[in-house]
């Protein structure tokens, strides 16, 4: 049995290249396609528009009902930051929340600087899990829900994401915190929210943003029971 | 020689144990001294007088959740086994303070504000008044004007009761809204009922599909 050797044209090795580049693309595609849905407090900022956003003139919908948004004065509310935390300088920040209390806990090293009624997803689940803060926006609109869900709230302040569109954020159109009452995010008084606002770090180059863990349970000073978490 | 010198020791030894003694029956006697008719001494007997008199007076308060304004209530325990209950409402820093509501009740009843009592745009807010098992809320117009009917308060337990749902009014956590309150009903067996809204402006009653 003879072997018989052939010479390996340059049209042959363009063929497996292209053929590679053809399969890697199929790949690509497929693998996208059934990429698992990211989950989304907020459908409509989700896909792109997490940006800084007034709207001074325009009503908002929650639970099929016309709120009216606060006039908000950027500039103002800016230029008189609240102070939480003044004289507690060390140790690292720690957000917990405790979804059986609804009641949010912040810390800075040993020392907890701060705790409030909050209130987590009535109409979608609060992810449990460890996280930390990703992003901070004054004030933006968020829209999502569906059918009798649906809302579109414009002017929602002091808002800190954590995971993807979950985040910490005043509630302008209720006044029900201690009870679940949100799509999912972690809805405060405003003037609990502005508080935190001001004391969070968001991330830098080097450096994660503040620590946030959302708790089945929390039992102070650390201890966070997390029956189902995400991560 | 000698002779002298200890003579000398000894008056020097007695002379200086006679000093400490001058001494220290005069810082004994400054010490134990007491004015018999002092000021200080009459003012136990005044205090207690005075106690038994004055009224006890407690005051606390809740901020809006946009924390512009705050609801004041001052509590006085009266000598005749009653409370007399203050409500005002004052900005932030305690200016412009107005008187909206005054109730006297007797001990057994106990008026709170709850944590949630103002409306999400201030307008309204409601207080609560603890009766055994039994719970009332009155809303007001943070104005202190009344309701259409000439009310000055509307109360929202009595308006839940009169629409007849076939369950009992347990608690009003909130605000669902500028104008509805989250009330939690109890059923005739004592479990938890569904949750309503109460419409503050029409006074309707609106029963809810999610519980709260």
């Amino acid at each position: 049995m003879s072997y018989k050797k052939t010479k390996k044209t340059l049209w042959h090795y363009l063929k497996i290249y292209f053929f590679s580049l053809f399969l890697g693309l199929i790949i690509f595609s497929v693998g996208s396609f059934f990429k698992p849905q990211t989950n989304c407090a907020n459908s409509k900022t989700c896909k792109s528009d997490l940006v800084v956003s007034i709207d001074n003139d325009v009503t908002g919908i929650f639970q099929g009902r016309k709120v009216i948004p606060p006039k908000i004065d950027l500039a103002m509310n800016i230029l008189n930051p609240p102070v939480l935390g003044v004289h507690v300088s060390s140790g690292k920040k720690h957000i917990y929340v405790d979804l059986s209390t609804q009641t949010l806990y912040a810390y800075e090293g040993d020392s907890e600087i701060m705790q409030a009624l909050i209130s987590s997803g009535k109409w979608g689940r609060t992810p449990v899990g460890n996280f930390s803060i990703w992003q901070k926006l004054p004030v933006t609109r968020m829209a999502g829900g569906q059918g009798q869900d649906a809302y579109d709230l414009p002017n929602v302040q002091w808002v800190m994401y954590f995971y993807n569109d979950f985040g910490f954020h005043t509630a302008y159109w209720h006044n029900n915190f201690g009870n679940p009452m949100s799509h999912g995010c972690v809805n405060m008084r405003l003037v609990d929210a502005r508080k935190l606002y001001a004391w969070v770090d968001a991330p830098t180059s080097d450096q994660l943003g503040t620590a946030v863990s959302v708790c089945d349970q929390f039992k102070e000073p650390n201890v966070c029971i997390q029956s189902k978490s995400i991560n | 020689m000698i002779a002298v010198r200890r003579q000398i020791e000894l008056e020097t030894f007695f002379l200086l144990v006679i000093g400490a003694g001058i001494s220290l029956f005069f810082v004994t006697y400054k010490n134990n001294y007491q004015p018999q008719f002092s000021i200080a001494s009459s003012m136990p007997s005044m205090q207690v007088s005075t106690e038994a008199v004055a009224p006890k007076i407690t005051i606390s308060s809740q901020i809006s959740p946009d924390g512009s304004k705050k609801l004041i209530m001052k509590t006085t325990q009266n000598n005749d086994n009653t409370a007399t209950y203050d409500f005002s409402t004052a900005n932030e820093n305690g200016t412009n303070e107005k008187l909206i509501f005054t109730e006297v009740v007797d001990s057994s009843k106990n008026m709170t504000v709850p944590f949630n009592a103002w409306s999400p745009d201030d307008q309204y807010f409601f207080i609560q008044e603890d009766s055994g098992d039994s719970k009332n809320i009155f809303v007001f117009k943070v104005t202190g004007k009344s309701f259409a009917d000439t009310q000055i308060y509307l109360d929202a337990s009595s308006i839940f009761k009169e629409a007849n749902t076939g369950n009992n009014f347990s608690e009003a956590t909130g605000w669902a809204s500028e104008s509805l309150i989250i009330l939690n009903t109890k059923k005739q067996d004592n479990t938890k009922g569904p949750s309503y809204w109460l419409e503050v402006p029409s006074k309707a009653i609106i029963q809810l599909s999610t519980e709260f």
